[in-house]
């Protein structure tokens, strides 16, 4: 198994000069490739802190954080957002697409940063639509799509760029029970076809049950790690 | 996708791109029809200076401007014309007799600079007939013709017939007079001059001066105004005892206005552009600020700092460029209207622009050659009006921006 997460004791700490607060206290995380890995906890527990952490969007107070072996605590700003590009995928609660774009351009976006030329953007493109089931709406800007329609095309733009792994904040949070179920076939789909790594914070129980891993966060520290027996019976891990 | 973005952007909020539009729009279009207007008038000024006050060139005896002594004439001045007249690219040529001296009625006196003319020429080499406004032209058969300028006849009391007295020194030294008579007032937009130039025929001015057939001036007109300094030059080379100087020498303080004129239009449009630039920036501000959110979930997701500075950059220069083409097309159609038909200012004081040698009515004229140069000031307004939103939109930290 090839280690994509490796976070070594770290801590983010507000408020340090008064009344220090940690969001994230002393973590240790390790991921292999191809996990579907949901990370849980009550309101304020450190969880979007936490997936920030990874994903080089905020530095830590203490520890490293080893992404493919590159500690990205080390990286600067410039070197982070080249990083983020080459290595992580979004999806965020409130899907975050660029409404001036449409969703074709919105997941071509990312590949335009990464210098793709057309043509490899093209078939990508296409590939990722019917992943999620949305060839028909390759032309739609955002505000003529639907909530889960509109996460979907924020999951094919997180895989636009062939990440080592997606992070996803609370990604069915803002989605009806069948958007996020049908939300959650494709990212299950996605990382038991493709061997895409995930790991998504959420309070939704039925997010929970799909994952094969659940790491529990109360209060900045990671309380339990667990596999999740039900699922990993059904989809064993590889 | 950055420059589509950028041109998408800012018709999110329409309503608000089309205000600062039409700002730039109608700022552009106060600035070029001051420009139009400004070359008008200074287009207007040159060619009265050139066609009915000193011409292009003229040629002296090198000494004659110093003091103006009658002694100081053209010697051989036929000869001199007709090697003028050789040169390729001249209109016309005329020769003045010209001596300071006193004018004297029975009521009073006034300096004045008396000229000695043939007519035929002078009436084109200065469009002195299309000035006369009384009177007749100089004929012939009668002696002792003099024309006088309107602010001249009105400052001393003269009409046409009036007696006069001119008195002035001769080539010896001796005092001179003569009596003439009013023959034609002639109104010039240049009242300084017509307070100051007398028109005499030169046969009797140089039997006065006892200068026989000779003369102090030659006026010299080209063809085409971009002939000016090559007609000089080859003037110089034949004449190098002479002194040769254009219009741009004779008249320093008209070029001097005509250049500092050209200067302050542009210091026009860039104190128009400056004011307009806080309304750039505050719509470019308000977009940055709305688009927070948006700007640091691109950051997060890869996009570099060049990028967005390069997005904030498209947009202001779009949204600044989507104005000016309407700007410069309303000011192109008012001044070509003005100018086909003329704009009259005579309500700003047919005295005050007379008395700066300037027609009441003005025909401006569309500013072709600042063309660029306002175009250039607006691309940079519209660079350093984004400079501060841009910078705004760089300090986001995605982890922030994303929160709002």
């Amino acid at each position: 198994m090839k280690t994509v997460i490796d976070a070594h004791n770290i801590s983010k700490v507000y408020n340090r000069k008064t009344i220090p607060v940690y969001a994230v206290n002393n973590v240790h995380l390790h991921l292999e490739r191809g996990e579907f890995t949901a990370l849980v906890g009550p309101s304020g527990s450190g969880k979007t802190t936490l997936l920030n952490l990874i994903g080089g969007l905020d530095k830590p107070d203490e520890g490293n954080i080893f992404i493919n072996g590159v500690d990205i605590t080390n990286l600067s700003s410039n070197e982070l957002i080249n990083f983020r590009l080459r290595n992580i995928g979004f999806v965020f609660q409130s899907f975050n697409l660029i409404p001036v774009l449409t969703a074709k351009e919105n997941v071509e976006f990312i590949m335009q940063l990464q210098k793709m030329n057309k043509r490899d953007r093209g078939e990508r493109v296409d590939k990722l639509f019917k992943e999620i089931g949305l060839e028909d709406k390759l032309n739609e800007r955002p505000s003529k799509l639907s909530g889960g329609q509109q996460q979907r095309v924020a999951v094919a733009r997180a895989l636009a760029s062939k990440p080592q792994f997606v992070l996803a904040d609370e990604p069915t949070a803002n989605l009806d029970s069948i958007a996020a179920s049908n939300l959650l076939d494709i990212m299950v789909r996605l990382n038991k076809e493709e061997n895409i790594t995930f790991l998504f914070s959420t309070h939704d129980q039925r997010v929970i049950d799909r994952a094969r891993r659940v790491i529990t966060l109360v209060d900045g520290k990671i309380i339990s790690d667990s596999a999740n027996v039900a699922t990993n019976t059904m989809h064993p891990t590889n | 996708m950055i420059f589509t973005m950028a041109w998408r952007n800012i018709w999110r909020n329409k309503m608000r791109s089309i205000v600062i539009m039409l700002s730039i729009a109608i700022g552009l279009f106060a600035g070029i029809a001051v420009l139009a207007l400004y070359k008008g008038m200074m287009d207007a000024r040159i060619r009265t200076a050139i066609d009915a006050e000193v011409g292009h060139v003229q040629l002296h005896d090198i000494n004659f401007k110093k003091d103006y002594e009658p002694k100081y004439f053209v010697t051989n001045g036929e000869h001199v014309l007709h090697e003028i007249s050789k040169i390729s690219g001249i209109k016309l040529t005329t020769s003045r007799s010209i001596t300071n001296g006193m004018l004297a009625t029975a009521t009073g006196s006034a300096g004045v600079q008396i000229n000695g003319v043939i007519a035929e020429q002078e009436y084109k080499a200065s469009q002195l007939k299309n000035k006369i406004i009384e009177g007749k032209l100089f004929d012939n058969t009668k002696k002792n013709q003099v024309m006088i300028g309107k602010k001249l006849a009105d400052k001393m009391k003269l009409k046409t017939g009036s007696k006069l007295v001119l008195t002035f020194t001769d080539t010896s030294g001796s005092i001179v007079s003569g009596a003439f008579r009013v023959v034609a007032i002639y109104q010039s937009v240049n009242a300084p001059l017509d307070e100051r130039n007398v028109y005499v025929t030169m046969k009797e001015m140089n039997t006065l001066l006892t200068i026989g057939q000779s003369f102090h001036e030659i006026v010299v007109l080209l063809n085409n105004d971009e002939d000016l300094q090559e007609v000089q030059q080859q003037l110089k080379q034949k004449f190098p005892s002479y002194k040769i100087e254009t219009w741009k020498e004779i008249s320093p303080e008209t070029d001097l206005l005509v250049k500092t004129t050209d200067q302050f239009s542009y210091i026009l449009i860039s104190i128009i552009m400056f004011a307009l630039a806080f309304g750039i920036i505050n719509t470019m501000l308000m977009a940055v600020l709305e688009r927070t959110r948006e700007i640091g979930m691109m950051i997060a997701l890869g996009t570099t700092k060049v990028k967005i500075f390069l997005l904030v950059l498209l947009e202001t220069i779009l949204l600044t460029l989507a104005g000016t083409p309407v700007g410069i097309l309303i000011g192109w159609l008012v001044s070509n209207y003005f100018n086909k038909h003329g704009l009259d200012l005579s309500g700003m004081g047919k005295e005050m622009m007379s008395s700066f040698g300037y027609s009441t009515i003005i025909y401006p004229e569309f500013p072709t050659d600042k063309f660029f140069g306002v175009i250039l000031i607006v691309f940079i307004t519209s660079i350093i009006s984004c400079l501060f939103p841009a910078i705004k939109a760089l300090r986001l930290l995605p982890v922030e921006a994303l929160r709002r």
